[in-house]
């Protein structure tokens, strides 16, 4: 499973995909919609978890973009308002929307639904 | 004729609650990048527990990271509890760089905020006598429309001038014209009348300007 993680904190992007790739999910990371952008059209990926809230283009559009690119492409979508709105306009493309801090076996129990 | 005892508005509240909102944002980003952290750092006790290597600078890494988004958090506390209590004086003497650094930290936190850069005032700016949280909204809504304007890749200039004896200029420079709203609306514009500052916008120069001049004793702005 390749997974491309999209957050503006950066340190929070780093240590994620640290912590996924030492348990052999193969993870990079990116910090804006433009170098997901980038990213997908560039690679293969199974899965993006992205942001909800970042600068320039929101992680909702990012999500509809991918989306168009990758229709097979899976989304988590990650927030740290736990915003309902913002759950329900992602909802129906995402798998789901996880609250941060991140509880990682939650996290990882998803990835191998969806990989399974 | 505004007096010291001018009740807050709807508007007043609204953006109370969303500074607050955005306080709360940043804080828990904070507490998300110290969990992944802590998690990390687990992981790594616990491969070295099993026999792997010890990964000394990743660890080192997670120490560090932690110890600065602690420090972080406290910037941001300090923020929310200076501008949870500028409501405790309805009018008071207000240093107006101090209320621009504020107000440019929390606007900060903003997903769209862009960089923003302080220059130095030529002199010492005295203190304004003023409505310190209506100054402190009317910067706010100021910054809004100026980091919609350039975008969250963009740059504006903050300067602060003494203007008279009892009155400052802020300057807002490098105003993109990228955003439709006009400004300022109609919710900075009675903010701006409630503390009689002016605000005006020069678009060929792309600055907003906004005076802001002391009250009277009694809080009001003599008109």
């Amino acid at each position: 499973m390749k997974v491309l993680l999209v957050d503006d904190e950066s340190k929070f992007a780093v240590m994620l995909s640290k912590r996924l790739n030492l348990r052999g999910i193969d993870t990079d990371y990116v910090h804006t919609g433009k170098d997901a952008l980038e990213m997908v059209g560039q690679n293969r990926y199974d899965v993006v978890i992205l942001d909800v809230k970042m600068p320039g283009i929101s992680g909702i559009e990012l999500q509809r973009r991918l989306m168009d690119m990758d229709p097979a492409l899976k989304t988590i979508l990650l927030t740290g308002h736990g915003s309902h709105d913002d759950f329900k306009a992602g909802s129906a493309e995402a798998v789901c929307y996880l609250s941060k801090p991140l509880k990682i076996e939650k996290l990882l129990q998803i990835l191998h639904q969806i990989e399974g | 004729m505004n007096s010291r005892n001018s009740k807050m508005t709807t508007d007043d509240l609204a953006f109370f609650g969303t500074v607050n909102a955005s306080i709360s944002h940043e804080l828990k980003n904070i507490l998300a990048i110290i969990s992944e952290a802590a998690g990390l750092l687990n992981d790594l006790t616990e491969m070295a527990t099993s026999g792997g290597d010890i990964q000394l600078q990743m660890l080192q890494n997670c120490s560090r990271d932690i110890v600065e988004e602690i420090q972080r958090g406290f910037v941001t506390i300090k923020r929310m509890n200076a501008f949870s209590h500028s409501v405790d004086d309805p009018v008071k003497a207000v240093d107006i760089a101090d209320c621009l650094d504020l107000m440019t930290g929390l606007a900060g936190f903003l997903s769209y905020a862009c960089r923003i850069r302080h220059q130095p005032p030529k002199k010492q700016v005295p203190p304004v006598v003023t409505r310190p949280f209506r100054l402190q909204h009317l910067i706010y809504q100021t910054l809004v429309h100026a980091f919609k304007s350039v975008g969250p890749d963009g740059e504006i200039h903050l300067s602060l001038q003494r203007e008279m004896d009892d009155a400052a200029r802020i300057r807002f420079a490098g105003i993109g014209s990228g955003h439709s709203a006009v400004f300022p609306t109609e919710s900075a514009g009675s903010v701006a009348a409630s503390i009689n500052a002016e605000v005006s916008i020069d678009e060929e120069r792309r600055t907003i300007d906004i005076v802001v001049r002391s009250l009277d004793e009694a809080g009001c702005d003599g008109q």
